[in-house]
């Protein structure tokens, strides 16, 4: 986990790189959910404002919705998350990011996510 | 206040992670769903289902009493032989299923649902009038360990119980000098055996399997994997694909009642006019046809109409793909080999119905070692 990702109470992650964003879920998410089964995503071009789902996520238990931290386009998706969900799970898998999107999201959007280390004080 | 096992601190120590169910805080799984699952099936796994409840019939009427409660005829039990009942109501509708043991005459033990022992006790004791019969609720005094996989036997056999009870048997028995009750019964699809033991050797007990099974393979299995072998061995769960409003016709438990049982049972007319002129609804199995994973509650369609919902449904591990169980309406075209769909996240996704059980079970065929 890198300590200058922003995470949601809903356990999303978001990580800017350059002029794009990765997204993805969070190792704690990941742990909760056990084995990861199933991942759906969206295709690149889709649109999402923020909180709007954008992907499920299942585990053997149960599916997940997974939401936008913050609004954006999707420009790229992890196809091998989508052909391998079981990756998710190996720790040594370093490619855990879901999707990858252009956002123009202001201030307020980011206002309510959590810097990393709150966020882990949080979940413990 | 959720209740907790006798074997609660061994699952913390283990590292379990913990759910509730039935109103237990019980093991979900120790490492991984799917490991413990591929134990089971490969080697032998140890599960704490001290949740389920152990009732005790007993009295002069004890049989006709419980003749009347369930379609199965328990007349033709004979010592320490077990029968898988429904206890129905007067619709025929299953308020639980059971597995029904004659310890001795006039003596019976019942195994019932966590989620169902309050019902079960109240229907029992709503029944009794006129009956020469004591119903006991034991379930706050055993615990129970199911020791399930192809090693189970192995390992039972090598703490020096050298005959085990066959089939569907119970057993008065001794391991590590503890007295408890042996029975080759389970809920995996696999043979093994239940151990129905007093609460304060459960611990005890628990440590010892494990350390004796260890060259077993044997591991801990948390309720995740048993809801995941119990699917692929198409074992119904009471609550998902058994409730009051369901029979044992619809629920294809068929074979498991009595053809011709003398006495009159609660919702027997109802069932045998089913079981003579078929039902609106069946019990069928389904295997997905892409990757989507069918779940509780999802609508199945055929020819974009509604037809029924998939009651339990999930992964197989041992398959490699997606199976469930649903109730559809009883239509002639609709059989084993035909292709219907599921609604999952709004689009319809292609299953087609297969037979049940998904994977083969090896506990019929297990050798009365």
């Amino acid at each position: 986990m890198n300590e200058s990702m922003l995470c949601t109470k809903t356990h999303e992650y978001v990580l800017e790189q350059g002029d794009k964003y990765e997204i993805g879920i969070t190792d704690y998410a990941i742990e909760q959910l056990g084995d990861i089964v199933f991942i759906e995503l969206p295709e690149t071009g889709s649109v999402f404002s923020k909180n709007e789902a954008f992907a499920t996520i299942e585990s053997v238990k149960a599916a997940s919705e997974i939401y936008m931290p913050i609004s954006g386009e999707v420009v790229e998706v992890n196809e091998e998350l989508v052909n391998s969900p079981e990756l998710l799970n190996d720790t040594s898998y370093e490619n855990k990011w879901l999707i990858k999107i252009k956002s123009s999201a202001n201030q307020v959007e980011f206002a309510d996510l959590l810097d990393y280390s709150d966020y882990k004080e949080e979940v413990e | 206040m959720t209740k907790q096992t006798f074997l609660h601190d061994k699952h913390i120590k283990l590292g379990a992670k913990m759910v509730d169910f039935a109103g237990w805080d019980m093991p979900v799984q120790y490492t991984s769903i799917i490991e413990e699952h591929r134990t089971v099936r490969q080697n032998v796994g140890l599960f704490d289902v001290s949740h389920m409840g152990e009732l005790i019939v007993h009295g002069e009427d004890a049989l006709p009493f419980l003749n009347k409660l369930v379609p199965q005829d328990i007349s033709k039990l004979i010592n320490q032989k077990a029968v898988y009942c429904q206890l129905t109501n007067k619709n025929g509708g299953i308020i639980d299923d059971l597995i029904i043991y004659k310890l001795e005459e006039q003596k019976y033990l019942i195994i019932a649902n966590a989620s169902r022992i309050d019902e079960d006790l109240n229907w029992m004791v709503r029944s009794k009038r006129g009956f020469e019969v004591t119903i006991v609720n034991e379930s706050h005094n055993y615990s129970l360990l199911a020791v399930q996989g192809p090693r189970a036997c192995e390992l039972i056999k090598s703490l020096g119980l050298e005959e085990l009870p066959a089939f569907f048997f119970i057993k008065r028995a001794e391991l590590f000098d503890i007295n408890l009750w042996v029975s080759r019964t389970g809920y995996t699809g696999e043979d093994g055996v239940e151990i129905l033991v007093r609460n304060e050797f459960s611990e005890y007990l628990w440590d010892k399997l494990l350390d004796a099974g260890k060259e077993f393979g044997i591991k801990p299995i948390g309720l995740g994997a048993r809801d995941t072998l119990r699917l692929e061995a198409a074992l119904h769960l009471y609550g998902n694909d058994l409730d009051e409003n369901t029979t044992p016709v619809e629920a294809g438990l068929a074979w498991s009642i009595a053809k011709n049982k003398t006495e009159d049972y609660n919702g027997r007319r109802i069932i045998e006019n089913q079981l003579k002129n078929g039902t609106d609804k069946k019990l069928i199995g389904l295997k997905m046809l892409d990757r989507a994973i069918a779940r509780h509650g999802y609508e199945v369609y055929s020819n974009n109409e509604k037809i029924g919902v998939i009651t339990s449904g999930g992964i197989s591990p041992i398959r490699g793909d997606n199976i469930a169980l649903a109730y559809i309406k009883n239509l002639d075209n609709l059989n084993v080999g035909s292709t219907i769909q599921v609604m999952i996240r709004d689009k319809l996704h292609d299953a087609e119905i297969i037979k049940r059980p998904f994977v083969a079970k090896k506990n019929k065929e297990c050798k009365n070692i």
